[in-house]
């Protein structure tokens, strides 16, 4: 139940039936439902076969049918080790909030930071920047690899990042510098809260903001280590309620 | 008393009528806030402890403790009011008169306190002023003096904010805690303090009478750390009800506050007896360190905690609002005055595990203090609580968790403001942490 989308994955015998998601919008109750619905279709089966539902995210306690919930940061520790088995860290960065886990082997939390408080280290920082240079939040990442050096921003908050792009745009700065700009920004943020934490690979990057190259390549280039990114990684927080679902239907309270 | 400089410094003239307004709306909704905190208390644990009515009758700011320090106070007796717990209580019992905590606890009044200092300031600082600015706190407005330990740079400035309203007499702690220098000036300053508590009362301290205070005061330890020591086993009172009967000894009546815990333990073992536990006895157990949290508003944090899912439990503190105000008793070898001043020194500031201090091993006590307190709980967490604009907490922090580390318990750093709007926030945070807790203990 993320900030924007609402995500529902559904498991069987331990593998990845069914991904949908939907805006969450003014009614993240019906969103969810009709994601639901739509996972159901595509995995062929009832919503009585679905034996446990679990929730997760900071609309949790709005999520339909859910026999319960688990902390984001709990999901993405699963989901990570799920993912790739060697990752010990799981960087989320979603809409609104970017989060760091330290884990075990088994997927267990360990540690874990969040953001504070602010946008400017997760997605909608992208937004309103790709905004303020009038080009889509898509073509935001490879623009910004065309750049041949990076300026710095210095940004504390959504608002005076925005105030601090203007200034590079009244610069003349070219667009894939600015674009760049942004991205290392955020990266400077996201790549201190897995340094409060300690690094301690591999380091495997979920959430929306994964599915951006830019970010990736300022991030990887901050921490000076590869990074792991999953194919859907938007799905993670779903994957890892689901997996925890699946662990506790089997009787565990795991 | 003699009328302070008509010139005020920093505090604005506000038109009475504003005054009343804002007093009575932020008074109205504390009270409402007062009840709220306590019903929710009585619902998290089904059989609280019927003991635990006293206390939530004097944590009401507006009722029976105000009238009762009205009353001594229309026949004569003055009131001491203190911010950080250096204030030596021994010597103001001594001399007849009453001792409050006066720190503030209302999120509303440190709006108020915008008007004079920026925001970035600490919020139990900005807070107090508010709280003097409307005459919101029964306690401060009571007191005829007020004793400030200029323990930080909030605190340093607010003596001398508050001095617009009130004699306020400044104490200096040393910053370095272990050398010989340092107990000598605090000795000093403990009796410079013994000589305004004198002149403002117009009692002298005797050696007869200042043995009494201590022993009065030695009997309150004892309670209190009977208390604490039920909170170590298996859960026979939720941390928040605890929290709350160590939070009123800072301005009830101290004999009367010490049969009343005592009573409460009586309670308590019945209990534990029983196994009428106050929660399941898995439930994961944490400590809290950090800034201190004051009653009523800045209750967030052991409410979250205990109210989360999964819960957790507050099985004890690092804080000064909790189970640091008692904790140490005044140690004497001989009853002469000479002996009974030098204890109260020594206990006021060798005893303080305050983030002010600092030595050649840095802040090794309050570390120590700390794991002793994990240990001794059988904690599975400790969050460390942060209010913006705390420095000496929030630097702190980097020593502490490594040392937490060292021994594997975690530790979840946790930052707020006086606010009531990130409590969602808080909640994810606080539930992420126990559902890791909870996750640790049942492999």
């Amino acid at each position: 139940m993320g900030i924007q989308t609402v995500k529902i994955v559904i498991l069987k015998d331990g593998a990845v039936a069914a991904r949908a998601k939907e805006f969450s919008g003014f009614e993240p109750t019906k969103a969810a439902e009709q994601a639901f619905a739509e996972a159901l279709k595509t995995a062929q089966i009832s919503k009585q076969e679905v034996s446990q539902v679990l929730a997760t995210g900071s609309g949790m306690d709005m999520a339909p049918y859910s026999n319960g919930t688990v902390s984001m940061m709990g999901a993405d520790a699963k989901a990570g080790v799920f993912l790739f088995p060697s990752a010990r860290t799981i960087v989320d960065v979603g809409a609104e909030e970017a989060i760091a886990v330290k884990c075990d082997e088994r997927g267990i939390m360990l540690d874990f930071v969040v953001n504070e408080r602010c946008a400017a280290g997760a997605g909608t920082f992208i937004e309103a920047m790709a905004r303020a240079l009038e080009v889509k939040l898509e073509d935001m990442g490879p623009l910004s690899l065309k750049a041949e050096r990076a300026s710095p921003i210095n940004a504390s908050c959504v608002i005076f990042g925005e105030s601090d792009v203007v200034s590079l745009i009244h610069r003349q700065e070219s667009k894939p510098e600015i674009a760049r700009a942004v991205f290392d920004s955020m990266a400077d943020r996201v790549s201190s809260m897995i340094h409060r934490l300690g690094i301690n690979p591999d380091i495997a990057l979920v959430g929306g903001v994964a599915k951006d190259v830019g970010f990736i390549e300022s991030l990887k280039r901050k921490l000076g280590i590869t990074i792991l990114v999953p194919e859907y990684p938007e799905y993670s927080g779903a994957l890892g309620a689901a997996l925890t679902a699946a662990s506790r239907a089997k009787g565990g309270q795991k | 008393m003699k009328k302070q400089n008509a010139e005020k410094k920093y505090l604005p003239e506000m038109p009475q009528k504003e005054i009343d307004e804002l007093n009575n709306s932020i008074r109205v909704s504390s009270e409402k806030i007062m009840a709220d905190n306590i019903a929710r208390m009585k619902k998290t644990d089904a059989k609280r402890p019927a003991a635990m009515q006293y206390f939530d009758e004097i944590a009401n700011f507006f009722g029976q403790r105000e009238k009762e320090i009205q009353a001594e106070k229309a026949k004569g007796k003055k009131v001491i009011g203190y911010f950080c717990i250096f204030a030596p209580i021994e010597l103001i019992l001594a001399a007849d008169a009453i001792p409050v905590r006066v720190n503030s606890g209302w999120y509303d009044s440190a709006k108020l306190g915008d008007r004079i200092v920026p925001v970035e300031v600490c919020p139990v600082i900005r807070s107090t002023i508010g709280a003097k600015m409307i005459g919101l706190s029964p306690y401060l407005e009571l007191s005829d003096a007020v004793i400030s330990t200029l323990t930080c740079d909030g605190m340093t400035k607010l003596s001398e904010i508050l001095s617009d309203a009130k004699p306020v007499w400044t104490m200096t702690p040393p910053r370095v805690k272990d050398s010989a220098q340092s107990l000598q000036l605090w000795k000093e300053e403990i009796k410079a303090i013994k000589t305004q508590i004198e002149k403002l009362t117009g009692n002298k301290i005797t050696a007869k009478k200042l043995k009494a205070a201590i022993e009065s005061m030695q009997k309150a330890s004892k309670a209190f750390r009977r208390l604490q020591d039920l909170r170590k086993g298996n859960p026979v009172i939720m941390g928040r009800d605890a929290m709350l009967a160590n939070q009123v000894a800072m301005y009830d009546n101290i004999e009367r506050w010490t049969q009343k815990i005592e009573a409460l333990c009586d309670e308590l073992e019945k209990r534990r007896d029983q196994k009428a536990w106050a929660c399941s006895p898995d439930t994961p157990r944490v400590v809290v360190t950090g800034t201190p949290m004051f009653w009523p508003d800045n209750w967030k944090l052991p409410t979250l905690v205990e109210e989360a899912t999964p819960q957790g439990l507050l099985v004890g503190d690092e804080l000064c609002s909790s189970d640091r105000i008692l904790y140490d008793p005044v140690g004497i070898d001989e009853w002469t005055m000479d002996d009974m001043i030098n204890g109260i020194a020594e206990r006021y500031l060798m005893a303080s595990t305050c983030p002010c201090f600092t030595s050649k091993d840095g802040n090794e006590d309050r570390v120590n203090w700390l794991i002793t307190k994990v240990k001794e709980t059988k904690a599975s967490g400790v969050i460390y609580y942060v209010i913006r604009g705390c420095m000496l907490y929030a630097m702190e922090y980097a020593r502490v968790k490594r040392a937490l580390d060292k021994l594997n318990i975690p530790v979840y750093y946790l930052d707020t403001d006086y606010t009531r709007e990130d409590v969602g926030q808080m909640k994810t945070r606080i539930e992420a942490f126990l559902e890791m807790l909870a996750a640790r203990v049942d492999f």
